[in-house]
């Protein structure tokens, strides 16, 4: 019995990577090398980032095309994505340029473009404007513990009259 | 009902110690739940003395402790704040459609993230970490940004193994309406760091009025 068994485990696990493969809680998509800003001026940081080496796997990756060399990608230690960071060389010439990654262990080769322009001005890309960090969870009242509360003093309220009913009948307390 | 006679000196049968029983729980747990579940629990917001340039006893530059040199680029991976015990992995973060700073997942209440298209945390310019201050169950990660003084120390661990320490200069809460982003997300000429979350009062309509943000800058490395 134990023959069936084992094959049948395994056939699980490797559903179960491949369903964790293709399908990340957030992050890049699988199959892609997301490159972060998309399109950046000579001299600025650019992040690349890749879900394809599965769940906590690494990459080598290869920015030789602009002229930044190899680069390692590691998963951080909350990231199922792998990620490394490199900066575009100051004399890199405007264009769009084929970053890769390629999995460590796999061979998996992914790759996604870097667009190097020279028109987006000297700085990064800033946000703007407040950020959305909270609904208000933590103040306010909360519907479902007020209905419970609610509900609990009236069982009190309904024990209560009873027991008053009894004990002014004398029947016992 | 009575044949227990045993029991006919305290209450008079069994059903009547249960329903007082009952009551008696149903009494505390009601009080409890409704006192509990009425009570407002604000995030701290941050007083005058915590802004830039607040008093508080001494001029806030000139007790600025001065800036570490700056480290080379490495993402983040963690941040903590001892002074209210806060230590959280971080994940990159984009921005929205319309330009403004995109916000972690608000279910993982321990999560923050910084801004991956910015400068990593350590590196000369305005590094920017951000997360919640609540989320639908209740308070999150930066839920005591708010009550963080000046002075305090903010450390971030970075991917090549180092530590990048902060101080805190100011801790400021901005209105939605009228956000200073250059301030806030601004270039600088030395490694700084902030660090953001919702504050400035709530309200049902329209949620939390604006932010609290942290202004810190590199003040050590190991």
């Amino acid at each position: 019995m134990r023959r069936t068994v084992r094959p049948l485990t395994g056939a699980a696990l490797a559903v179960a990577a491949a369903a964790l493969s293709v399908a990340p809680a957030y992050g890049a998509s699988a199959g892609d090398l997301e490159v972060s800003p998309a399109s950046v001026v000579p001299g600025g940081q650019v992040t690349v980032r890749t879900a394809a080496c599965g769940d906590g796997g690494a990459a080598t990756g290869d920015a030789d095309a602009v002229g930044a060399g190899s680069l390692s990608l590691a998963p951080g230690p909350d990231e199922q994505d792998a990620s490394g960071r490199f900066r575009v060389p100051p004399s890199a010439q405007p264009g769009t340029y084929e970053i890769t990654a390629t999995c460590t262990g796999s061979g998996h080769r992914v790759t996604g473009d870097l667009v190097v322009t020279l028109t987006a001005g000297s700085r990064q890309v800033q946000p703007r404007g407040s950020v959305k960090t909270g609904v208000g969870g933590a103040l306010g009242t909360d519907p479902v513990q007020t209905a419970a509360g609610v509900a609990a003093l009236a069982v009190a309220a309904a024990g209560g009259t009873w027991l008053l009913h009894r004990r002014a009948r004398g029947d016992g307390i | 009902m009575r044949g227990f006679p045993r029991h006919g000196a305290g209450f008079g049968d069994p059903a009547t110690a249960a329903i007082a029983a009952v009551t008696v729980c149903a009494l505390c747990s009601g009080a409890w739940l409704l006192r509990d579940g009425a009570g407002t629990h604000a995030p701290p917001q941050p007083s005058a003395a915590q802004a830039r340039g607040g008093h508080d006893g001494q001029d806030g530059r000139a007790r600025e402790r001065p800036a570490a040199p700056a480290l080379p680029p490495s993402p983040p991976d963690r941040v903590r704040i001892p002074a209210i015990r806060v230590s959280a992995p971080l994940t990159g973060l984009g921005l929205t459609k319309t330009g403004g700073l995109g916000v972690p997942p608000a279910a993982r209440k321990n999560l923050a993230g910084w801004y991956e298209a910015g400068t990593t945390p350590g590196e000369r310019g305005t590094a920017i970490v951000a997360g919640h201050v609540d989320n639908a169950d209740g308070p999150a990660v930066f839920y005591d940004l708010g009550a963080l003084a000046r002075g305090s120390t903010i450390e971030v661990d970075r991917r090549d193994g180092g530590v990048a320490v902060f101080t805190v200069d100011a801790v400021e809460v901005y209105a939605a309406k009228d956000f200073p982003d250059e301030k806030v997300y601004g270039a600088a000429d030395r490694p700084e760091l902030r660090v953001i979350t919702c504050g400035g009062g709530w309200s049902r309509g329209t949620g939390y009025q604006g932010n609290v943000v942290v202004f810190a800058h590199l003040t050590d490395s190991r």
